[in-house]
């Protein structure tokens, strides 16, 4: 096999365009997604949930077809139930993001799935694996997938730092999905965001409304004399970059 | 050019008053070269079922040959004659089976069914090449001509004809859209089917 | 035709014939499609579906009036688009498991298994399986709508549209829904959805088509909504007797006549049956 196509859905299979995140912290991990499922240019759900629950602290996001996906996180919800009721004991993330793996690999000629796996587990604790779309598995502090998250490799790598607390966490993803959801067109609606940690599974809801804003444009044609504009200041809502001190 | 215009043919049901009409051109073609102006393609099932089978030549023989089969087989094991509703679904299954490599044939199933009362309903069908059936109120049509034959069965039909008339209109429909349909026509064959007998008619049509 | 007994599923015999004539050029014919509109919509007590009733063939209208709303179990339908042999039969298969599934566990069928069975098996056949579903009803656990793409993907929403109509629907939800609707008014907005793909879409037509399920309840509402009624012919067109010349006729009597005739010995001698 030469390179993977990621092109080659099929006409008219439901596509999750899909901006998708998940960063890890000392405590849990914090994990989100855009809510867009497109159809070509229609968009067949504003509201989709790709947060999707495979164990009690272990959730992946789905990226890629929505058919593929769903189908493989309905298997590996089956794999894992099925391992903590003849183990006795709930699985790691590693193993949840291996299944994950196995499937993707010994299928990746027939899917078109990239998946983000992560939760906590009392071996390790938070952990985030990455699975794009020709199977590999990678555990990563932070990743991010989806056809959005081309636009803010950038912006994550200026901007995480470790040592992060849940909060920050929370901020970090809101902003980075609002950018990504800004700049692609298939990528959309609201934020969806999950923070995992040994307690709870807490779900947080940003409205489409609500959404971080960054510098939106300006007027430039036909304006007579250049008026300087402080940029974050006074604004309305405005969230500054991160900027190193 | 479609598979469907490689032999040419045409068939149209019709619903009277206790009465069903079934008629078809007579052509067998090899795309525009005619080879036969005698090629039935409507078969009685039953006593009062016939079934019409435009579409590929190959397959009109085939599928004539499996329904007779399984009609044999339903009528051994239940010890009884089929109904045209169960006929019906019987070729709606027998062509889904073959949904991913169909037989390019589209049925057109005319009937009269038993009712509960000892008497007898009016039934017509068709199906598209894949099973999808099709009851209609009034008419079906399938083959080369189907779109005509849409045309004219729309402005002529109308209901409770008795089956003289509805040989009649059945007979001009047919004539009338094989006329402008260039695969189909070559003569026609005609089926009133009435509770106490079937009567047949070979039409005069042009022979061009 | 060796064996009186054929294994179930799909028979590929013809594939390598059909394979042939399809390098020669010659394309396939058009399968009946249900262009379509069909919704569902989420209210007070349950679900209300709604789908026009118009079948084409490309640009023929095959069937004018023809049923979309599809019986899963009593407290579950399932409106189908798309391929309408495929949303025929996939209805069908589903329907006759669920009430397999509901006599093997001796409990009331639940929208989800229905879910799940019309998902994996769509996913199976990857696309191939042409059926677009609106799957909605309600079960032991409350109300549920989906839908389900033709490639096995699914969505729960309070309401939804599929076909081709499906963005002329969904305006008319965008603006009217509500939570919380009352029966006739979830009615009315379905409808309104339906005309609206009726009206707007060629690929829909004719009728409306509606089915309101709640906990104890379903009502199939059968051409709630007829819009395009034909106005009667003013005169007939029916032919003068005779018009038409033909060949030949042969008549084919139904009728069975007995003639009984004795045999035998004659009348008034009994038969012994000592």
């Amino acid at each position: 096999m030469d390179h993977v196509d990621i092109n080659r859905l099929k006409t008219g299979e439901v596509n999750l365009g899909t901006s998708i995140m998940a960063v890890q912290f000392e405590g849990g991990v914090v994990i989100g997604a855009d809510s867009r499922t497109t159809t070509g240019s229609y968009i067949a759900n504003r509201v989709t949930d790709k947060l999707t629950y495979v164990h009690d602290r272990i959730y992946c996001c789905r990226s890629g077809s929505a058919a593929d996906t769903q189908a493989v996180a309905d298997i590996v919800h089956y794999a894992l139930q099925m391992y903590s009721q003849t183990a006795g004991e709930p699985p790691t993330v590693h193993h949840a993001a291996s299944v994950f793996q196995k499937l993707c690999y010994e299928n990746k000629d027939q899917l078109t799935a990239g998946i983000i796996v992560a939760g906590w587990d009392k071996e390790v604790g938070p952990s985030v694996y990455n699975i794009p779309l020709g199977g590999g598995l990678f555990r990563q502090p932070w990743a991010i997938g989806g056809s959005g998250s081309t636009y803010v490799y950038g912006y994550c790598d200026a901007t995480y730092r470790d040592g992060w607390g849940r909060d920050e966490c929370i901020n970090f993803v809101k902003n980075t999905l609002a950018l990504a959801m800004s700049r692609d067109g298939s990528s959309g609606g609201v934020i969806r965001m999950c923070v995992i940690t040994e307690e709870k599974v807490e779900r947080l809801f940003v409205p489409g409304d609500e959404l971080p804003r960054f510098w939106e444009g300006r007027e430039v044609l036909g304006e007579a004399v250049p008026k300087k504009q402080p940029v974050g200041e006074a604004g309305i809502g405005l969230v500054p970059m991160a900027v190193e001190a | 050019m479609s598979i469907m215009e490689l032999n040419g043919g045409s068939v149209i049901a019709m619903v009277g008053k206790d009465c069903v009409a079934i008629a078809s051109d007579l052509r067998l073609g090899n795309q525009a070269l005619g080879i036969s102006a005698n090629f039935q393609k409507i078969f009685p099932v039953t006593d009062r079922i016939y079934l019409g089978l435009p579409g590929l030549a190959t397959d009109v023989t085939t599928l004539r040959e499996r329904f007779r089969f399984r009609v044999n087989m339903y009528t051994i094991k239940e010890e009884r004659e089929i109904e045209p509703e169960t006929f019906a679904r019987l070729v709606s299954s027998t062509l889904y089976e073959h949904r991913f490599g169909p037989y390019f044939i589209e049925p057109v199933m005319a009937g009269l069914s038993k009712t509960p009362s000892g008497g007898y309903k009016p039934f017509i069908a068709a199906a598209d090449l894949i099973g999808c059936l099709n009851f209609a109120k009034d008419f079906v049509v399938a083959g080369t001509a189907s779109s005509k034959l849409y045309g004219v069965a729309e402005g002529l039909w109308e209901p409770d004809l008795e089956p003289e008339d509805l040989f009649e209109t059945i007979s001009q429909t047919l004539l009338n859209a094989v006329d402008r349909d260039a695969y189909s026509g070559w003569g026609c064959v005609v089926h009133v089917i009435t509770k106490d007998k079937v009567v047949t008619r070979t039409l005069k049509g042009r022979m061009d | 035709m060796a064996s009186v007994y054929s294994p179930p599923g799909f028979n590929f015999s013809n594939e390598i014939r059909n394979n042939f004539l399809l390098e020669k050029g010659l394309p396939l014919p058009k399968a009946t499609s249900t262009g379509t509109t069909i919704v569902g919509c989420l209210f007070k007590d349950g679900i209300v579906l709604g789908a026009d009733t118009r079948a084409t063939e490309g640009p023929i209208v095959a069937d004018k009036n023809c049923e979309k709303i599809h019986y899963i179990t009593e407290n579950i339908r399932c409106c189908g688009a798309g391929t309408a042999a495929d949303t025929e039969f996939t209805t069908a298969l589903i329907s006759s498991n669920m009430e397999l599934h509901a006599l093997s566990t001796g409990r009331k069928p639940r929208v989800v298994t229905a879910m799940t069975m019309l998902k994996q098996m769509l996913y199976r056949y990857q696309g191939h399986v042409g059926a677009a579903l609106v799957l909605g009803g309600v079960d032991a656990t409350g109300p549920h709508l989906f839908t389900i793409h033709p490639h096995g993907s699914t969505d729960k929403l309070p309401y939804v549209t599929m076909g081709s109509g499906s963005l002329a629907a969904m305006a008319v939800f965008e603006s009217g829904w509500r939570a919380d609707m009352s029966r006739d008014e979830a009615l009315n907005l379905v409808k309104a959805a339906i005309s609206a793909g009726i009206f707007n879409d060629l690929g829909s037509g004719s009728n409306v088509d509606a089915c309101i399920i709640t906990a104890t309840h379903t009502e199939l509402l059968r051409n709630v909504e007829m819009p395009n009624q034909r106005v009667e012919k003013e005169r007939k067109y029916a032919f003068r007797r005779g018009t038409t010349a033909w060949k030949n006729q042969t008549v084919r009597d139904l009728i069975v006549k007995e003639e009984l005739t004795t045999v035998g010995a004659g009348p008034g001698e009994a038969m012994d049956t000592t």
